[in-house]
């Protein structure tokens, strides 16, 4: 049963990492990516750290893809197919530098001597894995890294929103601004309530005689109230009344 | 052999290979029974708070109408528009409908219990990760929706796909960092441990912010009104299932229905005591589920309460509220939290 999840994980995991650079297409990429991502979960899954995996899904196919799959939707899309695109310096860079990571990698990992493949592999002690141990380690063992890695977070948020204010990206010109002011709104000035029936405009209905009472919901502020109650409104005569000849 | 399921759960008794199957099969056919219910409640209940009988044609009092909808569907022709991508097309209902199944395993109708020298739970899975299994799934669902519109070839799929995209993303940030002050109230990350510990005070109590935040979060998460503007039919027609009819569509609507069980479902465990009763109140074991469907129920009615009170938001509100007030309120919850747990366990309060 392991195996055969390994397997199909594994599988998943590498045609996802080959597809995200061989497909043409960078919504199928960012697809393939996605797959790959999945997959790496699912293999996280079977060493038994169910944290990781989930942190995994969240984090990088939850959140990071979904903001990669969102600017290629609006932006890329089938119309703009990847090309081998760039100069011919800059063809030849990329091989350079795919081989010298290559190489590093070879030297990394031949370097151990693949010693463990052979055995059992680590061992598997309760608690592994779990949230609990993992937050313990990340307070103490590994704290500095720990704050260092959520201060450069901190630092390229601050430096995204610096970026797009310069580029005037962000005007609040036209926002409206939801205050819990929206909430308590004074009575008459079009609130749920009064739309629905439920709150009445005592005044109104006393000088009116109306029984069922309230305004509609669509009242405006100057449609709204009696002077004398809010004062708010300049522009309505004081006693200035919203009989019934107002609907 | 049952590599998988051991990882997977946190139990410290082993359950026989069969049990998890009969649990598995019991858990999608409860969920698979409950959406035609809540189905008819809403219809029925809205047209209530309409003024109208709603359904009443099919079936004594219209309790056959979900099963007609359901069978009109399901004998519908499938097609796709032209410019949509096919087999991407066929996917996205079925990563929807997979992935609220998934989450639907994570509610607890009751503790572990003996049944005939077994022991079961009665749970799909209590995993040691628990919430965050549920947000796992909920990332792995957007592709469900994005696919949808994205592959469907057509605006108003797509302008729903992304607002779908946006306002998931937006409100799941203030979802989990409400969910993380019931946590470390709990002190646990496994639902029926937050269960058991809210015996003697339900977290709705020291936890009022959270259970606010989480409850709106919640509408936005499901695209309920006043947030669903992922399928404002004013706008969008459908949004991302716009293009989609028959059986796939079918699959769509039951995902959806299932996440509304699956909010109704983690609100009552987290944040009303799961299946434990006030008062002091101890029924026997086989009450546990029956007391656990009551209150996802009363949530399910007071989801269609809001739907037929509010109207809905404007895009802008929507994005503004989510990130200036709800999220900045989630966070201060969780500070607050942190501090007052910390003070308690140095027995400073």
């Amino acid at each position: 049963m392991a195996e055969v999840v390994f397997f199909l994980a594994a599988i998943g995991a590498l045609a996802g990492a080959v597809g995200t650079v061989a497909v043409r297409n960078p919504f199928y990429s960012v697809l393939a990516l996605v797959m790959h991502l999945l997959s790496l979960a699912l293999l996280f899954l079977l060493l038994r750290s169910e944290f990781v995996a989930a942190a995994q899904v969240v984090v990088y196919a939850g959140a990071v893809m979904v903001l990669y799959m969102f600017v290629v939707a609006y932006v890329g899309g089938t119309s703009m197919p990847l090309g081998p695109g760039g100069t011919r310096s800059m063809r030849i860079g990329s091989i350079v530098f795919a081989g010298v990571l290559f190489v590093e990698l070879a030297i990394a990992i031949l370097g151990t001597g693949l010693k463990a493949l052979g055995t059992e592999g680590a061992p598997y002690e309760p608690g592994f894995g779990t949230p609990a141990r993992i937050g313990e380690l990340l307070l103490t063992k590994f704290l500095l890294p720990f704050e260092i890695a959520s201060f450069l977070l901190l630092i390229a948020a601050v430096g995204a929103v610096t970026l797009a204010r310069r580029r005037g990206g962000l005007h609040d010109a036209e926002e409206q601004r939801i205050t819990p002011l929206d909430l308590v709104r004074p009575v008459s000035t079009g609130t749920m309530a009064e739309a629905v029936g439920t709150r009445t405009n005592a005044t109104t209905r006393e000088r009116t005689g109306l029984e069922y009472g309230g305004h509609s919901g669509r009242a405006g502020p100057e449609d709204g109230d009696d002077g004398e109650r809010t004062g708010l409104e300049a522009g309505v005569a004081p006693g200035g009344d919203t009989g019934p000849e107002d609907r | 052999m049952n590599a998988l399921p051991s990882v997977l759960g946190v139990v410290d008794y082993y359950e026989p290979w069969w049990v998890q199957i009969i649990k598995s099969v019991v858990f999608f056919a409860l969920g698979l029974q409950m959406v035609p219910v809540i189905l008819l409640a809403e219809r029925k209940l809205l047209g209530r708070f309409q003024g109208r009988p709603g359904p009443n044609r099919v079936g004594p009092f219209g309790a056959l109408q979900p099963l007609a909808d359901i069978g009109k569907l399901a004998f519908k022709a499938d097609f796709r528009p032209r410019t949509s991508i096919g087999w991407l097309f066929a996917l996205a209902p079925i990563i929807s409908i997979v992935t609220a199944a998934a989450a639907f395993s994570l509610i607890p109708f009751g503790d572990t219990v003996d049944i005939g020298g077994t022991k079961v739970g009665l749970y799909g899975v209590d995993v040691s990760i628990g919430p965050l299994y549920l947000f796992a799934f909920g990332a792995v669902a957007f592709y469900g929706i994005m696919l949808g519109g994205w592959a469907s070839g057509s605006k108003y799929s797509f302008l729903g796909a992304m607002r779908a995209a946006a306002q998931l993303i937006s409100y799941e940030v203030s979802q989990g960092l409400a969910l993380l002050g019931v946590i470390m109230t709990a002190g646990t990350l496994s639902l029926t441990e937050i269960v058991n510990a809210q015996e003697g005070m339900w977290f709705i109590v020291p936890q009022f912010v959270a259970f606010l935040i989480f409850l709106v979060a919640g509408f936005a998460e499901t695209n309920r009104a006043p947030f669903d503007l992922v399928e404002a039919d004013a706008e969008l027609v459908g949004g991302y299932n716009t293009e989609y009819g028959g059986a796939r569509f079918a699959s769509f609507f039951f995902a959806e229905y299932l996440n509304i069980l699956v909010v109704a479902g983690i609100t009552t465990t987290v944040f009303l005591g799961g299946w434990l009763l006030p008062f002091g109140i101890d029924p026997p074991h086989w009450v546990d589920p029956i007391v656990v469907l009551s209150k996802m129920m009363a949530f399910v009615f007071f989801f269609v309460w809001i739907r037929a009170t509010l109207p809905r938001l404007r895009y802008d509100q929507l994005m503004s509220f989510g990130w200036k007030i709800l999220l900045p309120l989630a966070t201060l919850n969780a500070f607050v939290t942190a501090i007052i747990v910390v003070l308690h366990d140095n027995g400073t309060i």
